[in-house]
Order: C-alpha cells, then sequence, then structure tokens
C-alpha cells in the first residue's frame, strides 16, 4: 500500500526524518518496498533569479560567467556556470552561499577556474526534483525575483510504497498506519472529528430517493449502511484532494467519487456512492446473484454472475458486485444530483471467492477480503458525508439505514509481565510493557500484582475493535516486543542438551549414495520433479499414471510427478552436449514416484547415466561403459540402502520402455520395498531426444520406510585358515540359460555333495563360450569351484569324490553336458 | 689339473655373457656344474690326486669353483633384470593428461545444504525428512492455517485429483486432497507427532510453488527449516540460534537481525535479515533471507503438545537463495540446468 508522508502527518505531528520513518515502519513490522519523494525538499537559500548577462567563461570552453540578479535582497551576483541553457533573460533557481542541496551538498562562494562565482543556479537534479541532469530548470511562468523556492513550488511528498501483512487489515489505511508510528514514536495520534454524526433530524426525508433497503444474506453482509445526500453538484475535486490521490497512485475522478476514495485510503472503510435516481424503484437489496445475471462493471464489461455471489441490488437488477465494483448504470455521473451512500461490511470470504471466480478485484476487494472492522465503519460513513457536503455541497436527508451490525465489540486479554518475559527470554520492565499496550490504544483495564510478590504484576487489556487479530497472551508478546524494537534482542549462546537421535534414514540413504557416486567421478544434478506426461510414460512400468498427474499444472510439460530420475538426467546430458560440454557421468539423489496396484508410491532414489564422450577425442582412449559398468554401480546403489541386489532370484531382462530390451535387467519389486534397474537406455528415446552416443543408465528406488537406520550392529564371521581345494567345470547348456540359473544349480548340488563335511565356498563363471566345437543353440560355461574346510586340510580324495558326485548329479538332473 | 681349471674358467667367461634366457642358461650350467658336467667330472679326478698334493689343488679348485659360481651368478642376475625389464613399456610421459574422466562434484544445493546440516548437528540437530506430496492436514491445518487462505489456493498450490491414491503417504481424514507441500514445515509436523519433546530438527528438502519460472522463482525449489521444541525456548534462544548459524557460514564479523513479520504456525513471528561483509554481488547492507518466529500455540495444540508445557521455534529459508548469494548466481535456473561448467565450479 503506498502511504504518503504529508497525509500521515494530518493525524501525527512526525518530526523524524523520512530515514527514521522508514526504518520504524520496517520494525512495526511492515517492509518498506520503497520510498519515493516527490515535489521540492525545504531548502534554505535558493531563491528566484534572473540571468542577466552571459559571457564566455576566459579559461574554459563549456563554462560561462553569468550576472544574475536575484531579488532586492541579494542584489546581482556573478556566476559561473556549465549548463547550455543559461541565457540572458532566463528565470532560475539559484542556490546562494549557505545552501545545503540534496545530497549534503553545500553551496559556498568559489573560485571556478580562476573566476569568481557566489552561487550556483539549479538544474531540478540539484534541488532534488529528479529529472534529467541536461540543463538548468527555466522557470517558466516568471516568478518574482527573489522568492525562497519553497514558496514558488509545491511542497514536496515522501510516498512509502509497504508491504501490509495480511494478519493486519486495520494498517491497509493512512490512520491505521499513523496509529502505528503514533506509538512508536510516543506521539499523541490525532482522529479526524466528525461533524455529521447521525443527525437528520434538520431536513424531511426523500423516502423517494431511498424507499427501502433490505439485506436477504446477513451472513455475507453482517452490516449495510446507507445515507441519503440530495442537492450535491458533481465536478472535479479541489487540489489537495486530487493531489493526496495522485500522490498514492490513484487516479482523481470527480468530487464523490474522490471522497469516496479517500476516506476507503484513511480508514480502510471502502464506500460506495449510488446515483439515487437511477435505482430502479429506489430501493436497495443485498442479495446473492441468480444464476446467470448481468452486470457491466465500471470497468466496461459485461459479467455474468453465478448463483451465490453476493450483488447489491436495485428492484430491478443487480448495481454492484458486493465489495468488487459497481456497475456503470447505477455510479455518479456528472448529472447526478441526489446520491446514496453505501457503507457496508461483507463476508471476507464471500468477497473472495466471488472476486476470485470472475477474475475481477479492486482497492476495496482487496481491503474486504483482509477484513474490514464493522465498528468503525459508522465512523467512516459520516466522514465522507463531512467530506461530500464539503466538496460537491448538498445535505444530508433521511432516512438512515443500518441493518445488522448488532453485536458490541468487547474483547480482553490478561496477560502477566512473567508470561511476557519468560518468551522473551529477558526483561523490559513492568512500566515499558504496560506504555506499549496504551500507545496502540491496548487499554490496560485492570493491573493486579500476581500471587508471587517478586512477580510482575497481570494485566487485564482491552483489544479495540480494529485489532481483531490479537487474541491470546502470546499475541501480546509480539506488541510488546515490536515497540521495545526487535534489534534490541541480546545476544546469547545456543544453549543444546544432547538428544539421543539420528539423521532420517532417507537423508543417510542420500548421502552415502551420493558419496559413492561422487566418488566414482560422477557430477551430481538437481533437476525438476515434475515431468511430461509423455516422458513419465517412458520411465513408468504402468501404462496410465493417473495417481501422479496433477490436477492443476502450471504448464503443460510439468504436469505429472516423475517416476523415475533419469528422465532428468537425460535431460541435463541433452542440454550440455547441446551447448558443446563433454559430460559423460551424471547423477542425481531425489524423490520419485512409482505407481503399483492402483495407487502411487513416494520413494527415495538414487540414478546415474554413463555416456559416451561425445565430441570428446582422447590421445588415450579407455573402454566404454557397459551393461555390467551400470550393474555395477546399481549393486553398489543397493548396498549402500542394505539390500543384496540379486539375493533372492535375479533379474528380469524386461525394465521397461525407456530401455533397450536385451540389454537391460530389472530387480526387486516395489511392492517388496525396492526396485532397480540397470542396462542401456532405449537407442530410439535418445534419438528422438538428441542425444549422441549410447547411454548407459542404472536406478534403484526403495520405499523410506524400509530404509535401514544407522548402519546396525555388524558382527565379525570366522573364516577357515586352511587351504582351499580348486576344481574347474564347464558345462554346456541351451543359449538361454542364465549364467546365473546355471550357477545357482551347480551351486546346489556341489553343496548338498560336500554335505556337513566341508563347504563350498565359491562357485563363479569365469568362461563363457559360444561357437566351434559346441553344438547348434549351445554354449559352455565354466566355473570354478572352491571347497574349504573350517578344520582342517582337504585330502584330494574326498574333494574329488565331492566334485564326482556334483558332476553326475547336474548332468542327471538338468540334462547338461559337462565340457571335457 | 690347473690348466685345466682354467681353460674350463676362461670357457665360462667367454660363453656366460652371452647367455640371454633362462632355458640356454640352465643348459649352460649343466655343461659345468651338472652332473656330467666339465667342473664336475674334473672334481671326479681329485681322487688320483697324490695325497701331499691335495690341498693345494684342492685350493686350486675351491678357487675355481667360486670363481666359476661368480660367472654363473652375474648371468643369472643379469638374465633377471632383462626379464623385468621386459616387463615395462617405453618410458611415460607424465605431462600427458589422465584420459580418465573426472572428478566426480556434488551439486551446489547439496554442498549448502550439508553444510548448514553440518552447522546444526553441531548445536544437536538431527536431518529429518518427510513425503512431498502431502496431504492439506499436514500442509496447512496443522499448521494453523485457515481453510480460506489465500497459499492454499489452486492459483499457488499444484493439487492432485480428488482420486489420486499415495499408498505410503498417509492422510488425517480421507476427505482431504493430497498436494505437493508448499514448504517442509509439513516434517515439522509429523516429526512431532511421531516423536515426543524435547525435539530438535532440521528438515532440508524439495519443496513445490506454482509459478512462473524465471530468474528467481522455480517450481521447485529447496528449503532447509529449523524446529526446537523444548521447556522454556525463547525469542532470545531463536535469536542466538540464527546469530550462531550465520556467524558459522559467514564469519564471526556476520550480524543477523529480526524484522517483525507474520506467518500463520509462529506467533510471534520475523523475517530475518543478514549483514555480512564478503558476500558477492551483493550491494546493500541488509539481506533478507529467512523467516522464523515462535511456534503458535495453536501448532502444538494440533499435535498434542501442552503449550503451557512447551515452547519452541522455528526457522525457515530457502536453499537455492542462500546459496545464490554464497556464491554470487544470479539466476536460479542455472541449478536444475546441470551444466557441468555450472557443476565443476563448487566441489
Amino acid at each position: 500500500m503506498k502511504i504518503s508522508l504529508n497525509w500521515i502527518r494530518d493525524y501525527v505531528q512526525l518530526t523524524a526524518s523520512v530515514e527514521e520513518i522508514s526504518r520504524a515502519i520496517t520494525f512495526l513490522g511492515f517492509e518498506v518496498e520503497s520510498v519515493h519523494t516527490t515535489g521540492a525538499p525545504k531548502l534554505e537559500h535558493v531563491v528566484v533569479g534572473e540571468i542577466l548577462t552571459r559571457a564566455k567563461h576566459p579559461n574554459a570552453d563549456k563554462l560561462s560567467v553569468c550576472t544574475v540578479d536575484v531579488g532586492p535582497a541579494g542584489g546581482v551576483k556573478t556566476i559561473v556556470c556549465g549548463a547550455h541553457n543559461c541565457d540572458a533573460g532566463n528565470r532560475v533557481f539559484v542556490a546562494l552561499p549557505g545552501a545545503v542541496l540534496p545530497g549534503d551538498f553545500r553551496i559556498k562562494q568559489s573560485k571556478i577556474r580562476g573566476q569568481a562565482s557566489e552561487g550556483m543556479m539549479c538544474s531540478p537534479d540539484e534541488i532534488g526534483l529528479g529529472g534529467e541532469h541536461s540543463g538548468l530548470l527555466i522557470l517558466a511562468n516568471r516568478p518574482e525575483l527573489g522568492l525562497p523556492i519553497n514558496t514558488v513550488l509545491p511542497p514536496g511528498d515522501t510516498v512509502f510504497d509497504i508491504e501490509i501483512t495480511p494478519n493486519r487489515p486495520d494498517c491497509q489505511s493512512h490512520l491505521g498506519i499513523a496509529r502505528e508510528l503514533a506509538a512508536w514514536f510516543r506521539l499523541p495520534l490525532a482522529y479526524p472529528q466528525e461533524k455529521f454524526r447521525g443527525d437528520v433530524s434538520g431536513a424531511p426525508a426523500r423516502t423517494d430517493l431511498l424507499a427501502g433497503v433490505s439485506v436477504e444474506s446477513p451472513e455475507d453482509c453482517p452490516l449495510y449502511t446507507a445515507h441519503v445526500i440530495s442537492g450535491v453538484k458533481i465536478g472535479p475535486s479541489p487540489a489537495w484532494l486530487q493531489d493526496r490521490l495522485t500522490a498514492v497512485g490513484l487516479r482523481p475522478i470527480n468530487n464523490v467519487v474522490d471522497v469516496g476514495n479517500y476516506i476507503m485510503l484513511e480508514t480502510g472503510q471502502p464506500l460506495h456512492a449510488f446515483d439515487a435516481k437511477r435505482l430502479a424503484g429506489s430501493r436497495v437489496v443485498v442479495r446473492p446473484a441468480a444464476e446467470g445475471e448481468k452486470i457491466t462493471t465500471l470497468d466496461g464489461k459485461e459479467r455474468s454472475l453465478s448463483a451465490g455471489m453476493l450483488v447489491i441490488a436495485d428492484a430491478a437488477k443487480p448495481v454492484v458486485v458486493a465489495g468488487i465494483m459497481g456497475g456503470v448504470d447505477s455510479g455518479v455521473s456528472a448529472d447526478t444530483t441526489d446520491l446514496v451512500l453505501e457503507c457496508a461490511v461483507f463476508r471476507r470470504q464471500s468477497v473472495r471467492a466471488t472476486s476470485r471466480r470472475l477474475g475481477l478485484a479492486s482497492d476495496s476487494s482487496y481491503r474486504y477480503e483482509r477484513g474490514v472492522d464493522p465498528h468503525s465503519a459508522l465512523e467512516a460513513a459520516w466522514r465522507a458525508i463531512d467530506l461530500i457536503l464539503e466538496t460537491a455541497g448538498g445535505h444530508v436527508a433521511g432516512p438512515v439505514y443500518r441493518l445488522g451490525g448488532d453485536v458490541p465489540w468487547q474483547r480482553e486479554i490478561v496477560v502477566t509481565h512473567d508470561f511476557i518475559t519468560d518468551r522473551l527470554g529477558f526483561d523490559i520492565p513492568a512500566a515499558t510493557m504496560r506504555a506499549a499496550f496504551e500507545s496502540l490504544e491496548l487499554t490496560v483495564t485492570r493491573e493486579e500484582p500476581t500471587t508471587h510478590p517478586a512477580r510482575g504484576p497481570a494485566w487485564t487489556v482491552s483489544v479495540p475493535s480494529w485489532r481483531d487479530d490479537l487474541d491470546r497472551p502470546i499475541d501480546l508478546v509480539e506488541e510488546v516486543l515490536r515497540l521495545h524494537g526487535t534489534e534490541k534482542i541480546p545476544p546469547s549462546l545456543v544453549l543444546s542438551p544432547a538428544l539421543v537421535s539420528d539423521d532420517d534414514p532417507v537423508v543417510l540413504f542420500n548421502r552415502r549414495a551420493t558419496d559413492y557416486l561422487v566418488g566414482h567421478d560422477f557430477h551430481e544434478c538437481v533437476t525438476y520433479t515434475l515431468r511430461s506426461a509423455k516422458e513419465v510414460a517412458a520411465w513408468s512400468a504402468v501404462a496410465a499414471a493417473h495417481n501422479v498427474g496433477l490436477a492443476n499444472p502450471f504448464v503443460d510439460d510439468q504436469s505429472h510427478l516423475r517416476p523415475s530420475l533419469l528422465g532428468g538426467l537425460l535431460e541435463s546430458l541433452r542440454l550440455n552436449q547441446s551447448r558443446g560440454v563433454v559430460a559423460t557421468r551424471l547423477c542425481e539423489t531425489g524423490r520419485v514416484f512409482i505407481e503399483e496396484n492402483g495407487h502411487a508410491l513416494e520413494c527415495a532414489a538414487v540414478a546415474f547415466v554413463v555416456a559416451e564422450p561425445v565430441g570428446d577425442r582422447s590421445w588415450k582412449p579407455r573402454e566404454g561403459a557397459d551393461f555390467f559398468t551400470a550393474k555395477h554401480h546399481v549393486k553398489a546403489l543397493a548396498r549402500a540402502a542394505g539390500v543384496v541386489l540379486e539375493e533372492h532370484g535375479g533379474a528380469s531382462a524386461q525394465a521397461g520402455a525407456g530401455w533397450q530390451a536385451g540389454h537391460c535387467a530389472a530387480y526387486g519389486d516395489i511392492v517388496r520395498g525396492w526396485t532397480a534397474q540397470a542396462g542401456l537406455v532405449n537407442l530410439a528415446l535418445l534419438k528422438s531426444l538428441g542425444i549422441e552416443g549410447r547411454v548407459y543408465a542404472g536406478c534403484f528406488a526403495m520405499l523410506p520406510e524400509k530404509l535401514p537406520a544407522a548402519a546396525g550392529a555388524r558382527r565379525f564371521a570366522e573364516f577357515s585358515l586352511f587351504p582351499a581345494a580348486l576344481r574347474d567345470l564347464a558345462l554346456v547348456v541351451d543359449e538361454n540359460v542364465p549364467a546365473g540359473d546355471a550357477r545357482a544349480r551347480l551351486f546346489e548340488v556341489a553343496r548338498a555333495a560336500a554335505g556337513d563335511t566341508f563347504a563350498v565356498e565359491r562357485v563363479e563363471v569365469f568362461d563363457v563360450y559360444h561357437g566351434a566345437g559346441l553344438p547348434a543353440g549351445k554354449k559352455s560355461l565354466a566355473f570354478g569351484l572352491s571347497f574349504r574346510s573350517a578344520s582342517r586340510t582337504l585330502t584330494d580324495d574326498e574333494v574329488n569324490a565331492a566334485f564326482q558326485q556334483a558332476q553326475d548329479e547336474i548332468v542327471r538332473a538338468t540334462g547338461w553336458q559337462i565340457r571335457k | 689339473m690347473q690348466d685345466q681349471l682354467n681353460a674350463i674358467l676362461a670357457k665360462a667367461a667367454a660363453e656366460l655373457p652371452a647367455v640371454r634366457a633362462r632355458p640356454e642358461f640352465e643348459a649352460a650350467k649343466a655343461r659345468y656344474v651338472g652332473p656330467n658336467g666339465e667342473f664336475t667330472s674334473l672334481m671326479k679326478q681329485m681322487g688320483a690326486v697324490p695325497k701331499e698334493q691335495r690341498p693345494v689343488v684342492g685350493r686350486l679348485v675351491n678357487e675355481a669353483k667360486s670363481r666359476l659360481q661368480e660367472h654363473l651368478d652375474a648371468a643369472l642376475a643379469r638374465i633377471a633384470d632383462a626379464e623385468l625389464a621386459a616387463q615395462l613399456g617405453p618410458v611415460v610421459d607424465p605431462t600427458l593428461p589422465s584420459p580418465d574422466a573426472g572428478p566426480g562434484t556434488r551439486h551446489p544445493l547439496t554442498l549448502v545444504r550439508e553444510e548448514m546440516c553440518r552447522i546444526l548437528r553441531k548445536a544437536g540437530f538431527t536431518v529429518a525428512d518427510g513425503p512431498e506430496v502431502e496431504s492439506e492436514y499436514y500442509c496447512f491445518d496443522a499448521l494453523n492455517t485457515p481453510a480460506d487462505h489465500p497459499a492454499r489456493d489452486e492459483k499457488d498450490t499444484f493439487y492432485f485429483p480428488a482420486g489420486a491414491r499415495f499408498g505410503n503417504v498417509a492422510k488425517k481424514t480421507a476427505g482431504e486432497r493430497y498436494l505437493l507441500r508448499t514448504h517442509t514445515s509439513s516434517v515439522q509436523i509429523r516429526t512431532m507427532l511421531k516423536g515426543a519433546p524435547p525435539i530438535r530438527i532440521v528438515s532440508p528438502g524439495r519443496v513445490y510453488r506454482r509459478d512462473t519460472s524465471d530468474a528467481t522463482h522455480s517450481a521447485n525449489f529447496h528449503q532447509l527449516e529449523c524446529l526446537c521444541v523444548d521447556r522454556n525456548v525463547t525469542v532470545r534462544d531463536l535469536k542466538a540460534l540464527l546469530d550462531y548459524i550465520f556467524a558459522s557460514l559467514l564469519g564471526k564479523d556476520t550480524k543477523t537481525r529480526f524484522r517483525p513479520h507474520y506467518f500463520g504456525y509462529t506467533e510471534p513471528s520475523f523475517e530475518v535479515d543478514l549483514a555480512a561483509s564478503h558476500l558477492p554481488k551483493v550491494n546493500k547492507p541488509w539481506i533478507e533471507i529467512g523467516g522464523c518466529g515462535m511456534v503458535d500455540p495453536a501448532v502444538f495444540e494440533a499435535v498434542g503438545y501442552d503449550p503451557d508445557v512447551w515452547s519452541g521455534y522455528a526457522f525457515g529459508m530457502g536453499l537455492e537463495r542462500l546459496a545464490m548469494l554464497l556464491y554470487g548466481i544470479d539466476d536460479i535456473r542455472y541449478f536444475y540446468q546441470n551444466d557441468v561448467r555450472f557443476l565443476r565450479q563448487f566441489a
């Protein structure tokens, strides 16, 4: 809200500087967004002068030496001037020695390039009027010589643009801010005095102008008042009123409309004036609109109303969208002579809902939405009537309507000095606290000692009607602190008894995963959570992603929650490639949203991509990444979550649309807690994204609630110090038999063959062979087996016997052949 | 005898230095000291030497034997050296660059977040986490946000359709809608509901506002909030924490100040400004950095804590904003583009 300092000074005699006032507003709790000064500042020794002669400076090309008549008191001065327009005959402002111009620029007698100069002729900028510094301010209206600047120029003003927090609707007005500043500077506040105070007995009632007012929706309109003013003459407002409105950014319209705006800006109470003759049936009805009713609002737009929107209507039609904007048909115009002045209170929620649905807001609706004090409304109406009579003439005629507003305001809060001190953590004397209340018109109606004699008093504080935000003792703590000054909170040390608690498992997991990947030369990225529907389809396991789509996306390509981090990482990869920046390893940790069984699950996740170094030539090329690179990292990341990747069975080769079938694998199941994928990103997808080269990727996601807390207890497992016995075995199997399955079967039979006598320590594939020497459709898998006893060195005989038994059994059980 | 020994030694001295490989060496060695070697057979003749000459001859033989062994050892050492040399490639040019990518880097938001968490952990706070999809209750109601508060507007907050289901995000009531959290304060509510005071947590995380993306706004961004609940927690304690945080982060000459403000979930509430001498691209004395206040009694009531017993404070700030201040970054979008030239600058 824009606040004029001149206006504020009507109510409180502030003598502080603009800087001090700005600081006061700030520490009262209102952010000062800008401070704008208009008009001339108060200046001494700056007077009107006329240039008599102009001559070139003997020692400087760009300077002139002028003689200037500054009036009878000053006489004629010689002044050196650099402006292009210091021509003889011009009247200008002259700053004489002793003047202090804005920016602490002190004018003295001086010599400029050897030429004496007895002052300075001023540009607009130099006297604080802003604008460009390109020449002297020429006074075209030729004011009298020697007149001081402040009698020539209109007085200046300072306008603060202030952000009013939503809890302080009372400060959406000059009076409200004046009240705060009066409290801060401990100055008295002078409220405007209404002349008219409701007495209409002096004139006959004009029921012809207003026959009746009814309120059909008292819920949405708790107070409605109407006054009739007849015999007004519409015309421009007086200059002072226009200046006030212009200063705070409003355009003057006519005397009646301007008074309405003025009173709203003074008191915070919106008002509306009807042309009484244009109210059909001379009636005012406050009612909900019927569906489809039309009104053309003052902004010239026809609006179709919905059922339930509150309107002010006459006998025929809506004439105002209540609290928001009037209609063109009933408003005040040049030939209006009789007014109905509405001063009402509408329910915040009602105004807000209508304003939103119509997409129509105004200074009035802004105030109603934040809350208007019903207990000050009538004073605002009286004050408006005073100003209308003063600026437009006419007189108030009965009848006066006042509907609602019957509940008197009363609120008291009991608070103790002790309570406030305990919350603040430092001491403010009781008298100072009490003075703070009183300065804000929080009247202390009672002060009593508390039970404990050493403690401070208890106060019963009466809250004024405009401070609906104050309801509890804690609210008064803030008032005391505001007026004490939050800058004066004394410094202290952080006192912190240790608590038994640890970081959240998700935090621990993210940290471990990031540590791992950064340690493996990945660049950690942060990408957007909201993705396009198309991208989500590529990375979702289920086709329809209906749970993760937003109801109200802001832009189309950010409509869904990400099911995977890979979409974002590929986008970052593409961006780097398009900028010619080599990026090969990117990673991210963050939340993903996985659809499963008709609902979405929010998971902690980590993902990475490994891309070919497109455009980067190396004197020594390294072997590129492959599926097993991705698998290796995914396995490590799963381990960071306490998960063993292939513990319960192997991988599924189907990982989803984003992956290249046959070159990827999926692990786990989110229903059981986690899921992982690794492999080559679908080549067609990469092509459509505009990414060059192959990209291997991996991701791991886990339900946060399944992540392990701290590392947990680890226990040492004894291992054998006796030598192992090693045997190799090659199995000829069908091409489509996964090595993992073959290994598992072999492990199983070997373990059975060894029995309880000794252990099968390892069974690992060390060679995979296709081709010559094997039947078509077969491959050979070579395994190394390691046997070991915990208690002795094994003999060849017993190992051979077990190994033979295992070979016999695997052939018998599977039909696979032993390759000799 | 002596002539024979000298002949063998001369032959060995001539022949052995030319031996280059281990099998050749073994064959040569056998020719001298093998079972049928020349030296061995000469030794066998010792028996025929007259007894009185034996000491002299014996000395000659022993000398010759050790000379021969020296020749053999030297040859073997030469071969072993050659074998090691064969394992090496050409000498390296150490000025060539490593062809391996790296090193990896942490994102600047991670760096700032971890630094803040480290500072707060020293003050006894642990890091809490919670869902980004929230229900209206945890994001608004429990935080004393009235039903018609503008922050809840569909214009400003992302909502999910009424039928959307999130299996592992619990709603308070069946009728409320899911949304994307607008602040991490929902983590405070969940933490307070799950545990019991005293509590000291820091909750960094991703939050969402339905807003135009530009140099200073982003559809999602990151916040970091602290919550302390204990007996007798005061405004002065809150100020002490803020002073501690920013002195730790930016140096001991850093100052903070509070300006009264309004938030629904704290009373009194403040905006926090800081003044630090060495921040890049900052040309005003005070910079707004976050909001804070004393936990509103209504919030304690919502989570079942007795506001007459427990008091507390909360503080929140934007991590992007902090990172931008610290590093002198002037466009928030850099954080989400992940240009590697950007990412490399901070780690």
